[in-house]
């Protein structure tokens, strides 16, 4: 299963495995990593699990114009390596990757 | 091939409408697919097959309609709810302008300040009616205001908002009482949601600009106003009720969220998931579609019941219990899943958010008093919910 590490807002480092076709949203929030809201539960509504991707992006599915457009609603800054979890399903070739997560609140 | 598991229930009597969870978890033990042989119709009780239902367009399309009567699938043909694809998807990009996080960032301190009035001057009278004097204020004041019907179209909303869901259900007594309601609601819209009539600047007038600019049919700028006009206050009101009741009997979960008010997001959610304001939507099926070893053939209406997904043991551990620190609860189905997802979500958790941190400031205790569940079709709530708080 690939390796993920979350910076969370505060600092800490969170290295946590996820399965295959899980999002990253959803690997924040079943492993109790704070930072990330969801409100919306993954339907690229809230962008309350806006992420920025520090490492390891390589094998990222491309921005969707609905996740561009939730990122431009998003109460935390927006920057050229950001992106929401939900809209994240890991494969192998993210294994590594690092991501900070944004201030959501 | 297994057969599917048969039903003779009646989702839409007066007993399970008044306490729906026994046939729910009947049904849920019955199969991932049964045919209710009242309706004509399947339903799929469980969690993971209404959330598939729901993340399938291809298969389980909303453009016959998502209502459980061919009548209502007729009447309100062509709006956001029941429509697919790129059609579908336009819609709701210019529908869902008025309530994105962004967009709502602006409303915020004045639905927050008008909570705070609010709850203040209900709390000094000790007892009110939490289904009315308390729910229904923000979205009656400000939502119904933004929406920019004519004043007396904006009268009627409330009315129109329950005929409209009870006539999702089965045609039975209460749907077909509504329906000459809900026909004056559908031309109200066609004719008087129409440009020089609505409050400049309103949500439903932001429509024909979209439609000028091309980005819809100009013969739906009217029509999709009852996308507004349907969804926007009774879900929000019932869902608040539903809190209050919520909080009321679990008292020991309301200290949690006086105690830390950043609960109250995850908090709204199990209120959502346990009690559902909308119960269930369906969807048509234009091919087969396998759910385990059962068949559903393509031609067929799934009833999607959101309510018994939010309830399944397979998914929740103790599934009836109200507990604010849930984990995973954002994975409830209560404002749908996938595509449709409810567009209004964000705001409605910003209106009952806001009442919610107004009345933790302010109330130790909910006592209630006399209370009456409203009987609808679609939707759960109280008609009157009389509450003392101290």
């Amino acid at each position: 299963m690939p390796n993920v590490t979350y910076i969370a807002p505060d600092g800490t480092l969170f290295d946590v495995e996820l399965r295959i076709g899980q999002s990253l949203m959803e690997g924040a929030t079943r492993n109790g990593i704070p930072g990330i809201l969801a409100e919306c539960g993954g339907a690229c509504m809230c962008a309350t699990c806006h992420i920025y991707v520090e490492r390891g992006g390589d094998w990222l599915s491309p921005i969707t114009e609905a996740e561009n457009e939730m990122l431009n609603e998003s109460a935390a800054e927006r920057r050229v390596n950001s992106r929401l979890g939900c809209q994240i399903r890991m494969v192998e070739g993210l294994d590594g990757l690092v991501v900070r997560i944004a201030d959501n609140h | 091939m297994t057969d599917v598991p048969v039903s003779d229930v009646d989702l839409y009597c007066d007993g399970v409408l008044s306490d729906p969870y026994p046939t729910y978890r009947a049904l849920r033990d019955a199969g991932p697919v049964v045919w209710l042989e009242r309706l004509q119709m399947f339903v799929v009780a469980r969690y993971k097959e209404v959330k598939e239902a729901l993340a399938t367009p291809s298969v389980f399309i909303s453009g016959n309609g998502v209502m459980m009567n061919q009548a209502m699938n007729d009447t309100l043909k062509g709006i956001v709810l029941c429509s697919d694809g790129a059609e579908h998807s336009a819609m709701r990009r210019v529908i869902m302008k008025p309530v994105t996080p962004g967009a709502l960032r602006a409303m915020q301190e004045n639905i927050y300040s008008q909570a705070e009035w609010l709850v203040d001057r209900l709390v000094s009278k000790e007892t009110f009616d939490a289904a009315t004097d308390l729910a229904q204020y923000l979205p009656v004041t400000i939502v119904s205001n933004l929406v920019g019907l004519p004043e007396e179209g904006r009268e009627k909303m409330l009315e129109w908002a329950a005929a409209n869901f009870n006539c999702f259900g089965a045609l039975n007594d209460r749907a077909v009482s509504s329906f000459d309601t809900l026909k004056e609601m559908v031309s109200y819209a066609l004719t008087q949601c129409v440009r020089g009539k609505l409050k400049p600047g309103s949500w439903a007038e932001m429509l024909h600009d979209a439609a000028d600019r091309g980005d819809i049919p100009q013969e739906k700028a009217s029509l999709m106003a009852l996308d507004y006009m349907g969804p926007s206050l009774d879900t929000t009101i019932f869902a608040t009720s539903n809190a209050i009741w919520l909080f009321a009997t679990n008292p020991d979960q309301w200290d949690l969220v006086r105690e830390n008010p950043s609960l109250i997001p995850s908090a709204i959610n199990e209120v959502l998931r346990l009690e559902s304001p909308i119960q269930g939507f369906s969807r048509f099926a234009v091919k087969e579609h396998n759910f385990d070893d059962l068949t559903v053939p393509a031609a067929s209406r799934v009833v999607v019941l959101y309510a018994s997904g939010n309830r399944d043991e397979r998914k929740w551990d103790a599934p009836e219990r109200f507990d604010v620190r849930r984990p995973g609860v954002g994975e409830h189905l209560g404002f749908g899943h996938g595509e449709h997802a409810c567009i209004g979500m964000n705001l409605a958790r910003m209106e009952i958010t806001s009442l919610l941190a107004a009345l933790a400031k302010r109330v130790t205790r909910f006592r209630l008093g006399e209370s009456k569940r409203t009987l609808n079709n679609t939707l759960r709530g109280f008609e009157r919910l009389e509450v003392t708080v101290n």
